[in-house]
This record gives structure tokens, C-alpha cells and sequence, in this order.
């Protein structure tokens, strides 16, 4: 990361009334990052984007864009252009009309603006006999793409994105995530962008911010997030993980609260008293055959078995729990459900999350 | 849309035409009492005549009641449709404190009975020491009309995404500018059907005309006048030919919209 930050928000807070939507948020963006915020609904991440592009005022803090304040400046004045979630493209305007608007209001002359929009046409991989058609006249996808033509025309610093894909079937959905990392890359611009969907992130971002409740639980790569997330909270977002509650007994081996799991010695030292969790991700368990070893072990009864299209999922009942193991299909398992199976996975495997002893990161 | 069976279609036309015929009969029946040569209407009429219809067209006293109705019809017009405009977007755009609570007195003067409201208006101006006119009758009208033209606005303006407004904003745009490129275009719609309704509805009406414009007379108020006393098949005459005014300015109305709807 740059040495002074592009975009610094600090100590950012947003109180509506008595509701306090975003609380002493501290956040920097490198210039040319794909940055993306994840929280579920009402996390504040909406929130933070309206300050950002200064639709919302802050309550508390301050935003700079390269050392220069930006939050006591009106919506229209700042180098920021957002992608509503509904797009908002104007239905009374042509195709051509929406992306030349911000050139418009800049004083632009028509012949330039034309050509700039069809630039633009051309960089989102729109046909040029889209400049005429009205945007009722365009599917889902050509809207998005028109939308980004017309935050392109704009030129901002930053372009930030509420959610645009949300509305999208999901296969147009994965064309247009990669679409936009494409067109991160050849832009060079600095995305900001917004959505619940930990996977839609994965895809595209260079960092990613996890939001809960108006903060920040963990800003961190793609790569980070996904093999050591620092709570419980993060962990879950990914979808299925087992989680298995782990207190350090006196002599510094594993006490397993929720069920026994059979830890080769010397396999997990926690410190007496540490409370938290162990992480297993589905695919790094295996099921053991008779006299394989592995560094933790667990024995329960197959109970279900899921498609997913290339892997398979299952759900083993244990003395600790339900655990969910995953495989590509290629492997899928020859025995039946209710068959008695053995899991066991390896150090190497797993992650562990501290938190405090009443379950909170 | 289901298939009816031909019992069912039957019954539907027969309803269609009762209905259409209670509406429209009276009509039809003013406008044949309009070129009857007889005094009074009667069935079968016996001979026509224009010349009802020339004697309103050519009357000098008709001239000035359609002009001063027209003086009132178009200034009721215009000022509650920026009147409506603006309350619309206080409705459909702002969170304040009474809101809800204003959004339903304003409404309150189209249930207050007309006559009620036309007397209660007379005795507040003779009050204020202000001298009826046609001018009091465009605020007596208005009290009653801006309310219908705030509502029809704000139905369209309740309709349009604020992300619109929100994002030429923040591409730059100044508040006026907004106004003038995307809410006022997308509201147009909207404010066209609300001044049809508030021309029509101040042109034809009575009750609040025959308390407040003092001695200066519109069309109703003149057309009832004279059936009371010195009926002539002029009233006819006069009542059709107003009905034919009106209808072409819906329909102008009617095109005017059509062509400004963006095809959404």
C-alpha cells in the first residue's frame, strides 16, 4: 500500500436520531484498489457509501480524498460517482443521453460527447446502435453496462457501487462480476464497491472490509479472509464451516465443549484458559479409511449427501455435531447414508479464533 | 385475460350500453334541446334550428362570461399546478415532523361541501374588507382544486425512484439544475393531468363561483341565473357548445401526454 492514502476515512460516525448506523469507522483506500464492503443488511455499509459520495452528511470524523477534506463538500461537488442498486438511469433519456449527462452539465459540446459515448459503448461492448435506444428498450445486463458507461463518462476518482448486481439472474450475475474486474483492471480506477455476498467479493476485489453492526470485523485479502478469519461473525459469512468450540485446559491441552473430538497428542497446544473456536473447512476434511491416521479424528454416521455440480457435500452427525464434508465429484463416496464413517483432518488444516468466554470475538 | 362465453359477452355489452347510455342520454338530450326551433323540449322535435347556437356564439354578454371563466379556468390552472408541484415534492421527498397529519388536512377541503366552503370563503374576504371578484374566485377555487392537483402530482411523484434525482446530483448537477433535467421532466406527465383536472373542474363549477366572484359572472353561474328566470334553448346552446370546448382540450391533453410519457 501507498505510504499516504488515496481515500482516508477516519473516526467516521452516523447517527440517524438515536440509531447509530456506522460507529468510529476507520477505513484507507490505495488509488486504483477494488475495494469491497460485505455486511449483511443494515451493517451500515450502505451507509458508508452515502457519506462517501456525500448523498448522506457524516455525524462525526472526516473523509479525505488525497489529503484534501471531501465530507464538507455538496454531493455534485465531489470527484465521486456512485452505481445505484437500481442503476437510476434516466427513463425519460436515451441510451446516449444517460451516458453523456455528466458531460452535459460539465459543457461539453454535443460532438464531443458523442464521441466520448461512443468510446465508451465500445469499452463496455455495447453496439454503437445503442446510442438512439431507450433503456426500457435494454435487458438487465445492457443497463448495467450503460450505467457504468455513463459513471466512466463522469471521470470520477472513485466509483462506487450499491449493489448493482443484487437484481441479476446468476449466471449474468458471474459474467458481469468478471466483466468489472476486467474493466478495473484496463480503467485503473479506484471501485469501491458494496454487496452481501462474500463470494460476489471474492471474485473481484484486491482487499475486502467485513461490516458488522456499524463497524469493521476485518479488512483483509481475499486470500486472508477466507483461510483466517478473525471471528466466528467472518468465518460464517463463507457459508458452510465447522466450528468447533475449544477451551484450554490447565495443562495446555484442548478441551472440546460440544463433543470430543480425539486430537493426536502434541497435535494443538492452547494456552489454559484460551476460549474460542477451531475452524475446519468442509473440503479439508476426509474420511478415513480403517487404520489411516490424521491429526484430529471424529467418528459419526453419514446422514446426508448433497450435489453441488463439480463437489459433493455430506453431512456426518457427530458427538461434536453436524459436520459438513466436501469433495469433488470424482471422489463421491461409495457407501450409503446411515453408514457409521470416520472424519479426520490435519493441523495444517485448521484455524483458530480466540474470543471471549461469553461466545463474542 | 379468460374467455367469456357468449351468454356472458352478451350481458357485458348490455351493461356497457345501460351504463354508457345513463351517462351520456342527459347529453344527448341538451344537445337536442339546443336546435330545437321550440321554446321547450319536447319529443319528437318538430323543427331545427341554429340559431340558438349562433346566438351564443355571436352574444356580446357570452363573450365577456367565457372570457372571465377563462380569466379564472387559466389562473386556477397555472397556480395549482405550481402549487401541486411543489406540494408533491414536500409530500413524496422530504421526512418533516407533521407530514403525515398535513397530507391529510390538505385533503379535507374536497369532502367540505362546496356551498359550505363557497359561503365560509365570502364571509372571511367580506371580513378582510376585500371586495369579491373573479380574483377572489380563483383563491375560493383554488382552496378547492390545488388539493386534488397536489394529489394527482404527488401519485406520480411517489412513483419515481429519489436514486434518480440522488444520482444526476452526484454527477455534478446543482439543485435547479436536477429540477429542470430530471424532476420536472419525469413529473410533466403528471402536472399536464393535473391542470386538465383543474381547468375543467374551475371552469364548470357553481357552487364556489356563485359566492365569490361577486358581480362579476362565469358561464355556470350566468347558465343557472337564466334558468331560473328567462330560459331560452340558448342555455342549451351555450351548455353544449362548453362540453365541446372541453372535450377537445382533453383531448389535446390526452395527446400532449402520450407523447411526453417516457416509454417505460
Amino acid at each position: 500500500m501507498a505510504a499516504k492514502p488515496f481515500v482516508q476515512i477516519e473516526n467516521v460516525t452516523k447517527r440517524f436520531g438515536r440509531f447509530t448506523a456506522l460507529d468510529r469507522i476507520n477505513l484507507d483506500i490505495s488509488e486504483g484498489e477494488f475495494l469491497t464492503i460485505v455486511g449483511p443488511s443494515g451493517s451500515g455499509k450502505s451507509t458508508l457509501i452515502r457519506l462517501l459520495v456525500g448523498i448522506d452528511d457524516v455525524t462525526e470524523g472526516t473523509i479525505s480524498l488525497n489529503g484534501t477534506r471531501i465530507d464538507t463538500m455538496p454531493a455534485n461537488k465531489r470527484p465521486t460517482c456512485m452505481v445505484f442498486q437500481s442503476l437510476a438511469l434516466f427513463p425519460h433519456m436515451t441510451v446516449g443521453q444517460n451516458i453523456e449527462f455528466p458531460l452535459k452539465l460539465r459543457g461539453v459540446a454535443p460532438a464531443d460527447r458523442r464521441t466520448r459515448a461512443i468510446e465508451l459503448l465500445a469499452l463496455l461492448r455495447l453496439p454503437e446502435s445503442y446510442y438512439g435506444k431507450r433503456i426500457s428498450q435494454c435487458s438487465g445486463g445492457e443497463r448495467q453496462r450503460v450505467a457504468l458507461a455513463r459513471a466512466l463518462a463522469f471521470d470520477p476518482q472513485i466509483i462506487v457501487f450499491d449493489e448493482p448486481l443484487s437484481a441479476l439472474d446468476y449466471r449474468l450475475r458471474k459474467t458481469l462480476e468478471k466483466e468489472l474486474k476486467d474493466l478495473h483492471a484496463r480503467t485503473g480506477k479506484t471501485f469501491v464497491y458494496i454487496t452481501h455476498s462474500l463470494e460476489e467479493a471474492m471474485v473481484m476485489s484486491d482487499r475486502i472490509a467485513i461490516m458488522r453492526s456499524g463497524r469493521f470485523e476485518q479488512i483483509a485479502t481475499a486470500e486472508e479472509i477466507y483461510s483466517r478469519p478473525i471471528s466466528r461473525f467472518v468465518a460464517s459469512f463463507m457459508g458452510e464451516v465447522n466450528l468447533f468450540p475449544v477451551i484450554g485446559r490447565a495443562d495446555g491441552t484442548p478441551d472440546w465443549p460440544a463433543g470430543a473430538i480425539s486430537a493426536r497428542p502434541g497435535a494443538l497446544a492452547v494456552a489454559p484458559g484460551w476460549t474460542g473456536v477451531l475452524m475446519a473447512r468442509p473440503e479439508l476434511v476426509r474420511f478415513l479409511d480403517a487404520g489411516q491416521a490424521a491429526d484430529f479424528t471424529l467418528s459419526g454416521t453419514l446422514t446426508a449427501e448433497y450435489a453441488l455440480g463439480s463437489r459433493i457435500q455430506y453431512s456426518v452427525d457427530t458427538a461434536a455435531g453436524l459436520v459438513t464434508v466436501e469433495r469433488p465429484f470424482e471422489t463421491r463416496l461409495t457407501a450409503p447414508v446411515g453408514t457409521p464413517v470416520t472424519l479426520g483432518w490435519d493441523r495444517a488444516a485448521v484455524h483458530l479464533i480466540a474470543e471471549a468466554a461469553d461466545g463474542t470475538a | 385475460m379468460r374467455q367469456v362465453s357468449r351468454s356472458t359477452r352478451i350481458a357485458l355489452y348490455l351493461y356497457g350500453a345501460v351504463i354508457l347510455s345513463l351517462l351520456y342520454l342527459p347529453l344527448v338530450s341538451v344537445g337536442f334541446a339546443s336546435v330545437s326551433k321550440a321554446r321547450y323540449l319536447s319529443f319528437p322535435i318538430k323543427r331545427y334550428t341554429s340559431e340558438w347556437m349562433t346566438a351564443a356564439v355571436t352574444s356580446p354578454t357570452v363573450h365577456e362570461l367565457v372570457l372571465t371563466s377563462l380569466k379564472i379556468a387559466v389562473s386556477v390552472t397555472i397556480l395549482s399546478m405550481v402549487i401541486g408541484f411543489f406540494g408533491a415534492l414536500a409530500f413524496a421527498r422530504f421526512q418533516w415532523r407533521y407530514r403525515g397529519l398535513f397530507q391529510k388536512i390538505i385533503l379535507l377541503p374536497i369532502f367540505f361541501p362546496q356551498t359550505v366552503l363557497g359561503l365560509a370563503l365570502l364571509i372571511w374576504f367580506s371580513a378582510l374588507g376585500i371586495t369579491p371578484s373573479w380574483k377572489t374566485a380563483v383563491v375560493a377555487h383554488l382552496v378547492w382544486i390545488a388539493p386534488i392537483t397536489t394529489l394527482i402530482i404527488a401519485i406520480r411523484a411517489y412513483a419515481f425512484d429519489p436514486a434518480l434525482e440522488e444520482a444526476a446530483r452526484d454527477m455534478g448537477a446543482s439543485t435547479l439544475t436536477v429540477l429542470r433535467e430530471i424532476t420536472l421532466p419525469l413529473l410533466m406527465p403528471g402536472i399536464v393531468s393535473a391542470g386538465l383536472f383543474a381547468f375543467l373542474l374551475s371552469w364548470g363549477n357553481f357552487p364556489l363561483s356563485l359566492f365569490t366572484t361577486g358581480v362579476d359572472a362565469t358561464l355556470p353561474k350566468w347558465l343557472y341565473s337564466r334558468m331560473v328566470s328567462g330560459y331560452t334553448p340558448q342555455i342549451p346552446a351555450l351548455g353544449v357548445l362548453s362540453v365541446i370546448g372541453s372535450t377537445l382540450l382533453v383531448a389535446v391533453g390526452l395527446v400532449l401526454m402520450r407523447w411526453m410519457r417516457p416509454r417505460d
